[in-house]
């Protein structure tokens, strides 16, 4: 008896590994909760009750995944071309930037011409973040991983250089903050907490999911993405699929920026981003395997954790909880992933594996 | 600008030169090896909290930083088993760790917000040395882990360019499958690296807890960790530029808050995207190089390596 890898990959075999990671991660979680002396059970329940119990609780749920799924679509769109958007919090961020800024422009523009501006102004503004690395590397070989994960800090600082300077409120009494957001810039609701956010957010995952597997443009995606050599040998351009797909990612996320500020914000503020939007979209995007319909599934469940992260801090649990969990989930599920890709052969040599994770293009210099 | 606050600003270039140092090197080691390990920020959160934890409970800082080192070293393995041993991607495994660690730091750390540990890593007493006018203050009145810093780096650039063991971890990390059939372990050393690497970015994160905050409360580690990864690639992958580049950007991050007290008129903020953009620019001039010329990264980095496979 010995372990040898599957000729073929089991069949469901992500939703079953997330499903494992999620039981894994709430038993890690159990451990933790109990060790500091809480109830596990009643901490769990709570975080259900508060997440998914109440029409009210759906809707909070279904607000935060708007921004977990745009994130997770963003990450997931360059995903499927083998890039990585690590920068999609930076891109957030310089989404609300510039949605805020459109609504300093026209604060007198009414709500029907104002918002469609600012989310526009959103996409904008994480495309323009997206932009230099995209061109970086499809010029230059520059490794996106690490131009977009530092533009995360700068566009941070951007931000903050802004409430502390240009942006600050006269009226705010010298604390660093912006000015209240004009009334008709706010999202128009949907049901009790949740708003149109949500019909545009769904809409956008939904037009990419079919644009992405019906299209010309989808396929060249998907081969660019299995093999560089591939995709110039049937004369895809890759440079100018680089700089696309980086710039749409970054739009993408600037959207969810956008919709942020109009949505769930008061005013533009550093955090934004929520506890780390655009880092919890590559766990998101990781975890449906950047495919679509998987985004919007896990982005509902993380948005269920994080809400009930939220919840239970009444009871005098520590919200961190929620961001372990979520850690934990993708650890769990990506060794569950692993695991299931093996059988228990008896005896003699299976036969050899299909190269299922060759790295994609690992020409680019770091 | 007088004599003191000359002193002071060099003083706190060094301090978080020491700061930066300790978790660049470990990751230095990790990617050298192969491994990319994005883990450094939330390493860093839950070596201090470690350390200051036992700080706190014992009052011993040499007890804090062992354990808090042991502890980091663990966690890094939990990237190191998934991304090393099941080759899953090191991208999503580092990112995991790093809000792991910021998630649990931030947990275990809800309690001691408000403590103050009698543990503390102090300026160390060198004699005349120590005494001397402006050298003494600023390079021989810091405390024993710039010391150990140093020494780190040190070792690490003599067991990496000089030893087997360093031409080892070279050649895994460049090729492991010609590692692997000249009889090296691909699996065994990535792992080793990658715990040396969560070691030291937990002493890194015990000095930002007991010496150089002293004290702790979220958000203490402020992105210093993804100022690490920056500088493993601003200094080539090479301990002793690594070092050079802890120092410029400690230098930056000594320079924040005291640039209005040297008149300069533009704004702390600002000044703090320097370490970032400094970075992307040198990538860029690296690529713009090295277009004649092998890549200076070591070329296994992010691929997992699967003996089957070959």
């Amino acid at each position: 008896m010995r372990l040898a890898r599957r000729a073929t990959p089991l069949r469901g075999g992500q939703p079953r590994a997330f499903a494992v990671g999620f039981i894994v991660a709430l038993l890690l979680g159990a451990v933790l909760l109990i060790a500091s002396g809480f109830n596990p059970l009643e901490v769990y329940a709570k975080m259900f009750d508060t997440s998914l119990g109440s029409l009210a609780a759906i809707s909070k749920t279904l607000t935060r995944a708007v921004p977990l799924g745009l994130a997770g679509l963003a990450v997931a769109v360059a995903g499927s071309m083998g890039l990585w958007n690590i920068g999609a919090e930076g891109q957030i961020i310089a989404g609300a930037i510039g949605a805020a800024w459109m609504a300093r422009l026209g604060p007198d523009l009414p709500g029907p011409v104002l918002i469609p501006l600012m989310l526009l102004a959103g996409i904008l503004g994480g495309a323009l973040l997206a932009f230099g690395p995209g061109v970086a590397r499809s010029r230059l070989g520059v490794n996106e991983i690490i131009t977009t994960l530092m533009l995360n800090e700068v566009a941070l600082r951007a931000v903050r250089y802004l409430l502390n300077g240009p942006w600050k409120d006269p009226d705010g009494n010298n604390f660093p903050m912006a000015p209240r957001l004009p009334d008709q810039s706010e999202l128009p609701t949907l049901f009790e907490r949740a708003n149109v956010g949500l019909v545009i957010a769904v809409a956008v995952v939904a037009l990419f999911g079919i644009f992405a597997s019906r299209s010309a443009w989808g396929y060249e995606l998907r081969v660019a993405g299995s093999s560089a050599k591939a995709a110039e040998y049937v004369g895809i351009s890759l440079r100018r699929k680089i700089l696309t797909v980086l710039v749409l990612s970054g739009g993408i996320a600037g959207l969810a920026g956008g919709l942020e500020l109009a949505g769930s914000a008061e005013r533009l503020n550093e955090n934004i981003a929520g506890p780390g939007f655009g880092f919890a979209g590559i766990i998101v995007a990781a975890l449906a395997l950047m495919r679509p319909s998987g985004v919007a599934a896990v982005a509902v469940a993380f948005g269920a954790v994080q809400v009930g992260g939220i919840g239970i801090r009444t009871t005098g649990v520590p919200g961190s909880i929620a961001n372990v969990l979520q850690a934990l989930i993708l650890l769990g599920a990506l060794t569950a992933a692993v695991l299931s890709s093996y059988e228990v052969v008896r005896g003699g040599r299976a036969a050899p594996a299909a190269d299922a994770s060759a790295p994609v293009d690992g020409a680019a210099a770091v | 600008m007088n004599e003191a606050t000359i002193v002071g600003l060099l003083v706190s270039v060094i301090e978080f030169g020491t700061l930066l140092y300790l978790a660049a090197l470990g990751e230095t080691i990790a990617e050298r090896s192969g491994v990319l390990n994005l883990g450094v920020e939330g390493m860093m959160a839950l070596g201090g909290v470690t350390a200051f934890w036992v700080g706190v409970e014992t009052g011993n800082p040499w007890l804090a930083l062992v354990v808090a080192m042991a502890v980091t070293a663990l966690f890094a393995c939990i990237h190191g088993v998934v991304s090393v041993v099941f080759g899953a991607d090191q991208v999503v495994s580092g990112l995991a760790l790093t809000i792991l660690g910021l998630g649990l730091a931030a947990f275990f750390g809800r309690n001691l917000v408000s403590a103050r540990p009698n543990a503390r890593f102090g300026p160390l007493d060198l004699g005349f040395l120590s005494d001397l006018r402006g050298v003494g203050d600023v390079i021989f009145s810091q405390s024993a882990m710039t010391w150990l810093a140093l020494l780190a780096g040190i070792v690490s650039w003599f067991v990496i360019s000089r030893t087997r063991i360093g031409l080892s971890l070279r050649a895994v990390g460049e090729s492991a499958p010609t590692a692997d059939a000249a009889g090296t372990g691909v699996v065994r050393t990535r792992l080793t690296a990658v715990a040396i690497g969560g070691a030291l970015a937990g002493a890194s994160g015990t000095y930002l807890t007991l010496a150089l905050a002293p004290g702790w409360s979220e958000g203490t580690t402020a992105g210093r960790g993804w100022i690490a990864v920056a500088l493993v690639i601003f200094g080539a992958w090479k301990p002793g530029r690594v070092g050079l580049g802890a120092l410029l950007f400690g230098g930056l991050l000594a320079l924040e808050p005291r640039l209005q007290t040297f008149g300069v008129e533009i704004s702390p903020i600002l000044l703090s995207m320097l370490p970032y953009g400094l970075t992307i620019a040198v990538l860029i001039v690296i690529s713009i190089r090295s277009r004649n010329r092998p890549s200076l990264a070591p070329a296994g980095i992010g691929i997992p390596f699967r003996r089957e496979e070959r």
